[in-house]
């Protein structure tokens, strides 16, 4: 008995501990935060969030936000953000596929051209879907099967002249997807007529692996779209802990992972020769279609910019919670903010990408330099997300499990 | 002095209870955590898995044994078995640490101050006679127990007492005391913590306080264990203290476990043998449901002393003193030591940084001067990654296994650097590592490294 008395005793002095601070400051954090981004237009749209703001004169940079709603930031990103984005894709897949219908019906070069114009119009929505490597989608490999490269050209056209292929396999990978029909638009002959004579050519079924294709991602996207509708997305807003499974978490991981591996080194680092002893101007997103590479990257920076700060998809002139308002509450005591660095730098890597050539395997070969520098502002935004940002959330970055001290 | 030393060594002794418990619940822990390690797959994963072991400096030797590495543990879960049952007790012990060190060896990625505190515990309970007493061998050779020499318990208490007290003075800096760094960023994201995540751990004032009462905790619990008015209540603290770190940070495993049962060692006689004698009771209905004969192991003891043995008294001996002094090889060095962490393992520092780091190789060609980057997943876990790229000693290493790499893969004129970014306790990441200095240049050794960036700020403290 004598012992439990201090045990009482203890848990008394951590009870009136946590009283006695919980009774000095009460503020709603989340709309305060949505405030202080300062892309957000919420302000000036919404009244009533502008009186609040009025009321609580202190708010703004000093330490009185005691709480971040986790919850609502993950509600931003599946409503605001992944579904919206994911829904697009899917709306433009079926386009993809009207004019792809209506192009092996009748083969033109007019009809290439908007067929072209169409696939250039998903794989620039593909941008916004990539980075979201999480449940169902990763279960599948959706984004191995959408955006795999470089292509493997002589599978493909094994594929075609055997007609024997089951898209669904791994080895398939690489002969599908938004690169699969950068082949199969731009790459099959030396110029327009000889790529529209291939099509018309019905008994060299090209026609035939075209519609495949596309088939296989109207119906990938639809499967991962409707597994957010689903169940999926309650159990992502409701998972708001943070362990190594938990949706913060995934997605953050997912996130830096996709700056690292799939923007930094995918789309700029290994054409420039950056992981080799030489440049490897075939490596570049969209090899065939030639001037689309350096769109897609930059496409893809604007869809890493929109995610850190909580941007809509339908609406960037709208945001709610995001990393940025995570890491500014987080660093509520603090003048130099994290989240300002990293747009900075985010900054600098949109002017970087507008210098180059629009055709990146042009540019490795004629300039690489610029490439190369290129990679080194992407770098260094890749250890402010990796190491400071990973660091202030408490978040790690490796699923690698085991005891520590 | 000498006469001091002389009448402790050779008169003063204890009834040898208190060691036969401190050798059952240790090896009963170490059963158990060795089946724990097994069941998370972690032999695989952390010992197998990997083409590539980082080494302690001087055991390059150490290898695994692919598979086999299994057979490892095998042995260490008889040994194990062994010593809490007190069967073969020397043959076991020896055999226990023997086999946990080469595992901790294998890997230094894995290390954790509580495997070294295991290892060293094992190392000390060789020498002690703790198998003499409410074990099978003294209920198969039917002798009674003999008292044991108060030093054989001695060596116990201030060793635990030198872990507590040292871990608790390397919080004394300005960044545990006065930034409350790293608790303020460990607390914060205990926000998923029910009733106290979204309050009491955003506070400021409950990082210092958690801060303030951790580092006293440390230095003074030693103490309160000594004196035995303050015993009680100081037990119920460790118990307090440990079960919370287990509480905000999971990841901490069976260290709390074998502090909680290690400081029972510093109860009287009394204590233990109510103990002990609780687990015969429970005991004894387990035997005769078994049908065999019921003999008492809490016997009264034998009233001489078992041989002391002035060579272990002076081993061990040895063994406090450099437990003593150790710790403080870091002067030894320049600089920080979170930051360049010469001299921070082995010296008890538990939980007292947060650091990350990113770091990639470049491999260039001298003559030609093309370079290239390596992918550091090619040659390694996500786990080893992550540890080395904050440890200069893992990235020297791992540079050097490069160059070996390349120069195997036929490339000419190597040499490698590293562009590194480091953040410790919550500071803006700065360049780690001296980009221009090919560390192909350098051998590992006890030398200050000095292509270390120094840390552009000051911890002050000890």
């Amino acid at each position: 008995m004598k012992r439990y008395r201090y045990l009482i005793l203890f848990a008394l002095m951590f009870i009136q501990c946590s009283t006695d601070d919980a009774d000095e400051i009460n503020l709603n954090l989340a709309e305060e935060e949505i405030f202080d981004n300062k892309d957000s237009s919420l302000a000036s749209n919404n009244d009533s969030t502008l009186t609040e703001q009025e009321a609580t004169p202190d708010s703004g940079n000093s330490n009185t936000t005691i709480s971040f709603e986790h919850k609502e930031m993950l509600i931003n990103w599946a409503d605001n953000i992944i579904l919206p984005s994911l829904t697009d894709l899917e709306f433009s897949l079926n386009q993809l596929n009207e004019k792809a219908t209506l192009f092996v019906n009748t083969p033109s070069n007019d009809n290439l051209l908007v067929l072209r114009e169409s696939w250039l119009n998903s794989f620039l929505k593909w941008q916004h879907v990539e980075m979201f490597d999480l449940g169902y989608a990763e279960e599948i490999y959706y984004k191995n099967r959408l955006n795999l490269y470089p292509t493997n050209i002589e599978r493909i056209e094994d594929n075609i002249s055997s007609l024997d292929y089951d898209l669904n396999q791994s080895y398939n990978f690489s002969s599908q997807g938004f690169n699969g029909l950068d082949y199969m638009l731009f790459g099959i002959g030396q110029d327009d007529d000889e790529i529209v004579s291939k099509y018309l050519a019905e008994d060299l079924n090209y026609d035939k692996y075209l519609i495949d294709l596309i088939d296989k991602m109207v119906e990938l996207t639809l499967a991962v779209k409707n597994s957010w509708n689903d169940e999926f997305r309650e159990s992502f807003i409701n998972s708001i802990d943070n362990t190594s499974t938990s949706s913060i978490n995934t997605i953050i991981n997912d996130f830096v992972y996709y700056f690292e591996k799939g923007f930094r080194a995918n789309k700029i680092g290994i054409a420039a020769g950056v992981f080799s002893n030489n440049v490897l101007p075939d490596r570049v997103e969209a090899y065939h279609g030639k001037i689309y590479s350096k769109l897609l990257v930059t496409e893809a920076s604007y869809a890493i910019d929109n995610f850190f700060n909580g941007r809509y998809y339908n609406d960037n002139d709208s945001s709610g919670l995001s990393i940025n308002a995570y890491l500014n509450f987080i660093e509520n005591d603090q003048d130099e903010k994290l989240a300002e660095k990293i747009n900075e730098q985010l900054d600098k890597i949109f002017a970087q990408l507008d210098q180059l050539d629009n055709d990146l395997s042009m540019q490795v070969v004629e300039n690489n330099l610029s490439m190369l520098s290129t990679y080194d502002v992407i770098q260094a935004n890749v250890v402010l997300l990796k190491v400071d940002m990973l660091q202030k959330l408490n978040i790690n970055v490796d699923y690698a499990d085991a005891d520590g001290d | 002095m000498y006469k001091i030393v002389q009448d402790y060594y050779s008169k003063k002794n204890e009834h040898p209870a208190s060691l036969a418990l401190f050798r059952i619940t240790f090896g009963g822990l170490m059963f158990f955590s060795f089946l724990r390690f097994w069941s998370k797959g972690w032999i695989e994963t952390l010992y197998i898995n990997p083409s590539y072991h980082f080494k302690y400096f001087g055991f390059e030797w150490v290898i695994d044994f692919g598979p086999y590495t299994y057979l490892l543990f095998v042995i260490g879960l008889i040994a194990s078995f062994f010593v809490m049952i007190g069967y073969k007790y020397r043959a076991a012990i020896i055999s226990f640490f023997l086999v946990f060190t080469y595992i901790e060896l294998i890997d230094k990625t894995t290390y954790l101050n509580h495997y070294y505190l295991t290892s060293c515990l094992a190392f000390v309970l060789c020498f002690l006679p703790a198998g003499n007493y409410f074990s099978l061998d003294s209920y198969f050779s039917g002798q009674k127990g003999n008292r044991v020499p108060a030093w054989s318990v001695d060596v116990l208490k201030i060793f635990i007492c030198i872990v507590y007290f040292y871990a608790g003075i390397a919080k004394i800096n300005s960044d545990w005391l006065l930034e409350a760094q790293p608790l303020s960023l460990w607390l914060k994201s205990k926000y998923d913590l029910p009733l106290l995540g979204q309050n009491l751990m955003q506070y400021r004032v409950t990082h210092y306080l958690a801060s303030w009462f951790g580092m006293l905790y440390d230095v003074c619990i030693p103490f309160f264990l000594l004196f035995s008015r303050t015993r009680h209540i100081a037990f119920v603290f460790v118990v307090i203290f440990h079960v919370l770190t287990r509480i905000f940070f999971p990841s901490i495993g069976m260290f709390p476990y074998i502090m909680i049962s290690s400081a029972v060692i510093f109860f009287d006689t009394r204590v233990h043998l109510k103990l002990l004698s609780f687990i015969e009771s429970t005991l004894v209905i387990t035997t005769s449901f078994l049908g065999l004969k019921k003999k008492q192991l809490t016997t009264n003891i034998q009233a001489q002393t078992s041989q002391a043995n002035q060579l272990i008294f002076f081993l061990l001996g040895c063994f406090l003193i450099i437990q003593l002094l150790f710790p403080f090889r870091y002067l030894m060095y320049p600089g920080e030591l979170f930051w360049n962490e010469q001299g921070y393992r082995f010296s008890w520092r538990v939980m007292l940084v947060e650091k990350r780091g990113d770091i990639t190789f470049k491999i260039k060609d001298s003559v030609s001067q093309r370079f290239f980057y390596v992918k550091n997943e090619d040659f390694l876990t996500p786990f080893q990654e992550k540890q080395m790229s904050f440890q200069p000693d893992f990235i020297l290493e791992f540079a050097h296994h490069l160059g070996a790499y390349y120069k195997d893969e036929g490339h000419q004129n190597i040499q490698v650097f590293a562009d590194s970014f480091v953040a410790l306790n919550g500071r803006p990441s700065q360049r780690f590592i001296d980009p221009n200095f090919n560390l192909l240049n350098t051998e590992e050794s006890f030398k200050n490294k000095e292509w270390i960036l120094p840390l552009n700020d000051e911890i002050k403290g000890l």
